[in-house]
């Protein structure tokens, strides 16, 4: 199909001037993607029984699941990979050799997105491809087509527009799907998105128009918990707030690995080769140093720099928070901590 | 989705593959015992890599596990017969441990025959040679361990 | 219940019995709950028992090393501590058990995945076989006021009966169906952290040299890790079931802690957390111990 010429130019955003609207019916979308298969890899959420939501290479697109339900990870995992190879070393003729891993050249196509993830890539992108430029991660972007799929029910855990986000929020995505009753209105947002999606479908009549904008203001109602993030943290650092609401964290992995945004890593040496892996500020050996030393030693400290650089360090830099308000830190936390809850109640000011 | 370190293990054997064995053996007993049947010229198998450690009760399950995921085909543990450790009863505690783990092993699928334990005395060169030869076989037929993951 | 139980936190708070008492109070989403420490009387009306405190409790003891205080347990939880004090990781003085009688919890994972709040999810698996709803030992129990508190009916069922199904299958079926669960995992060690029999102050998962499981994308080191976690827990375990429940991407750790649980129970007659005197599993033996095995 056409898109493969288009892939190869590359950028994400390239962003049409005027969005495209179109409707198409849901065995046409699933006829479209079936015809992708064989050119593209197509990732996209699937059910596993009993165990949820889970985004997968699809071997058929049968198994895609385009339903309510959360997927458990973030599609972030297919960008900043949880393990990859960076470079290797080596001995060729007597001298010292090193390698940059190979980069895959397999195009994608990233299907079921929520507005929250996509978003989250944009936040990604501030740090991985501005003044650094990651070449693993770049690649990553690049090689991928983001359609998204908007949310029909958010989950109570959810609070992305007090994150300035919305359940059908554009930003970050090629293309957007919205579940209407007889298949999906999909807006298309860049080049890469029209040219996968203009071919096919027909322009929505007024009554799906209609629906659309109906679907865009029911959604951000659905959203419970609003709340103002304080405007700035440093004063509260030193309270003994943090030591309060940080009891009953575990410091275990959970809400950074299954957050869209965060971004920590460990360098592991294996045999020759150097992995970048997941790591998480919770962890008590995050910041553990090879003298013994931890300047993080209790969980008062981590969660507060979880928090920190969220909510403050982060926007001090870039001008946005860190979150995007998807609302997972808090459905899998082993112990129900409530970050957003967290977040509100923190004192104003140089409280005690 | 196979570690890449073990991608490429698993080609450069995947010819003439014999079977890579680690054994443990406990430094009073068994390695004499091996040490026996080497002295006395008994020939078997080349397929074991031994470690020697001061008793049985040395061994931490967490030393199989590193093994049979670095790419051993298979594991032997050997130890002095019951009554007779050096150390009076390190080898009772190891035969308790390794009980659980061979059926663990099992439970998660894998082949039992990778996992084995023998009590080897200091006298018994033959029962060395013999067990040893018995295990090579076993893991010949269980196949590499790589090939099936 | 709940005003006995916050009374017996104010007396205890009062008279200095205890520095503070770790229970639950109610969390943000209004429903489910949170652990929390009470440090006051004042504070004890957040206290809260209802089928949704399913979390043990036990490992936050290990934040108060040497100090005094009261904790709000279960049954599953109380056998946990029965064994942090066969290890000598706990001083039985240095603990006021409130002891619950408990009629089972939610099964918190299942509305997780489920996407449903909990209200009507039934109680959780380890619940169901069950067979004690009063605690092995405490200071003061809580009578449920309920329905006399009923054990569940499936208590007299065999217990290991999922375990005997996965035993019963092929070599290579268990294999393949191990590694797809393993495949998912995330090395989050929320099956760690949440268990209150891992108290090493450094896990052989954070240790370099070796690196015990590689870190590097296949699945050997999910494997390993999930083999030596469960290992680590051999005849330890007490089946609180926390692990599966933390576990964020669905892998059955129960199942792996049962097989071990009931391995230990036929062939060495031993169970974990239900004798006070009880020696350490591992750190024990008998000198019949079977040895088919060992050539």
């Amino acid at each position: 199909m056409t898109l493969r010429i288009l892939l190869n130019r590359v950028k994400t955003d390239t962003l049409l001037k005027k969005n495209m609207t179109k409707f198409i019916k849901k065995e046409d979308l699933y006829k479209l993607l079936n015809s992708f298969l064989k050119d593209f890899e197509i990732i996209g959420p699937k059910q596993i029984a009993n165990k949820g939501i889970f985004y997968e290479p699809l071997e058929s697109i049968e198994d895609l699941y385009l339903g309510e339900l959360f997927a458990i990870e973030p599609a972030k995992k297919f960008f900043l990979e949880s393990s990859e190879c960076l470079f290797h070393s080596g001995f060729l003729d007597g001298k010292a050799t090193v390698q940059d891993a190979p980069l895959p050249d397999k195009r994608r196509i990233i299907i079921g997105l929520r507005p929250c993830e996509a978003k989250g890539l944009i936040l990604l992108d501030k740090v991985f491809d501005s003044e650094y430029k990651d070449r693993s991660y770049i690649n990553n972007r690049e090689k991928s087509v983001i359609v998204g799929l908007a949310c029909a029910k958010p989950d109570k855990s959810c609070f992305c527009t007090s994150m300035d986000g919305s359940p059908t929020g554009s930003r970050g995505m090629d293309v957007l799907l919205f579940a209407v009753e007889d298949g999906f209105i999909v807006e298309i947002y860049s080049d890469k998105g029209k040219e996968a999606f203009s071919s096919l479908g027909k322009e929505p009549d007024e009554h799906q128009n209609k629906t659309l904008s109906a679907y865009k203001q029911k959604r951000s109602e659905l959203i419970g918990k609003n709340f103002k993030v304080p405007g700035d943290l440093s004063p509260i650092f030193e309270s003994d707030y943090w030591d309060k609401v940080s009891f009953p964290c575990l410091s275990c992995g959970v809400c950074t690995y299954l957050c869209p945004t965060c971004h920590c890593f460990e360098l592991v040496d294996e045999g020759r080769k150097m992995y970048r892996c997941n790591d998480g500020c919770a962890f008590s050996n995050f910041t553990l140093e090879a003298s013994g030393w931890n300047p993080r030693p209790t969980k008062k400290e981590r969660y507060r720099q979880r928090v920190f650089h969220k909510f403050d360090y982060f926007k001090k830099i870039f001008g946005e928070n860190l979150c995007v308000g998807c609302g997972r830190c808090i459905r899998h936390c082993p112990v129900k901590m409530d970050i957003s809850e967290i977040v509100s109640n923190a004192p104003s000011g140089a409280g005690k | 989705m196979i570690n890449p370190r073990t991608q490429e293990l698993k080609n450069s054997r995947a010819e003439s593959w014999e079977p890579k064995i680690a054994a443990f053996l406990c430094n009073w007993c068994s390695y004499a015992g091996a040490d026996l049947a080497g002295t006395s010229r008994r020939e078997y198998p080349p397929n074991i890599r031994i470690i020697r450690l001061p008793c049985s009760g040395r061994v931490n399950p967490l030393f199989v596990l590193k093994c049979l995921m670095d790419g051993a085909d298979g594991v032997l543990i050997a130890g002095c017969h019951t009554g007779d450790c050096h150390y009076s009863e390190g080898n009772y505690y190891a035969r308790r441990r390794f009980a659980i783990l061979k059926k663990l092993f099992e439970f998660l699928g894998i082949d039992p025959r990778r996992f084995q334990m023998a009590w080897v005395s200091a006298s018994e060169g033959d029962k060395w040679v013999k067990v040893v030869k018995e295990l090579v076989e076993e893991i010949k037929k269980a196949g590499p361990i790589l090939a099936k993951s | 219940m709940i005003e006995e139980l916050r009374n017996k936190a104010r007396e205890l708070l009062k008279t200095k019995q205890v520095e503070a008492v770790i229970g639950y109070q109610r969390a943000s989403d209004g429903l489910s709950a949170i652990p929390c420490v009470i440090r006051s009387e004042e504070e004890a009306g957040r206290l809260i028992w209802d089928a949704a405190c399913v979390y043990n409790l036990c490992g936050y003891l290990k934040d108060f090393r040497a100090k005094k205080l009261g904790i709000v347990a279960k049954a599953c939880d109380v056998r946990a501590m029965i064994v942090l004090i066969s290890e000598n990781q706990l001083n039985r003085d240095d603990v006021f058990i409130i002891g619950m009688e408990c009629c089972g919890v939610v099964d918190e994972k299942r509305a997780r995945v489920s996407g449903r709040d909990g209200s009507d999810i039934s109680s959780a698996d380890k619940c169901k076989s069950c067979a004690s709803c009063v605690p092995l030992a405490y200071d003061c129990l809580i009578k449920e006021k309920r329905e006399k508190a009923k054990v569940s009916e499936d208590a007299d069922k065999d217990k290991y009966e999922p375990v005997r199904k996965l035993e019963a299958k092929s070599l290579s079926e268990k294999s393949k169906s191990w590694k797809d669960e393993f495949k998912r995992c995330i090395r989050c060690y929320a099956c760690r952290q949440v268990c209150p029999m891992c108290y090493c102050p450094r896990c052989v998962a954070d240790q370099f040299m070796p690196v015990w499981f590689s870190k590097a994308g296949g699945i050997e080191g999910n494997f390993s890790w999930n083999v030596a976690r469960a290992m680590h827990l051999a005849g330890r375990c007490i089946d609180c079931g926390e692990c599966e429940r933390a576990c964020p991407v669905g892998i059955p750790l129960r199942d792996i802690n049962r097989k071990i649980e009931k391995d230990i129970k036929e062939l060495f007659g031993y169970e974990a957390g239900m004798k006070t005197d009880a020696k350490p599993f591992l750190a024990c033996f008998d000198k019949n111990d079977p040895e088919d095995f060992i050539k």
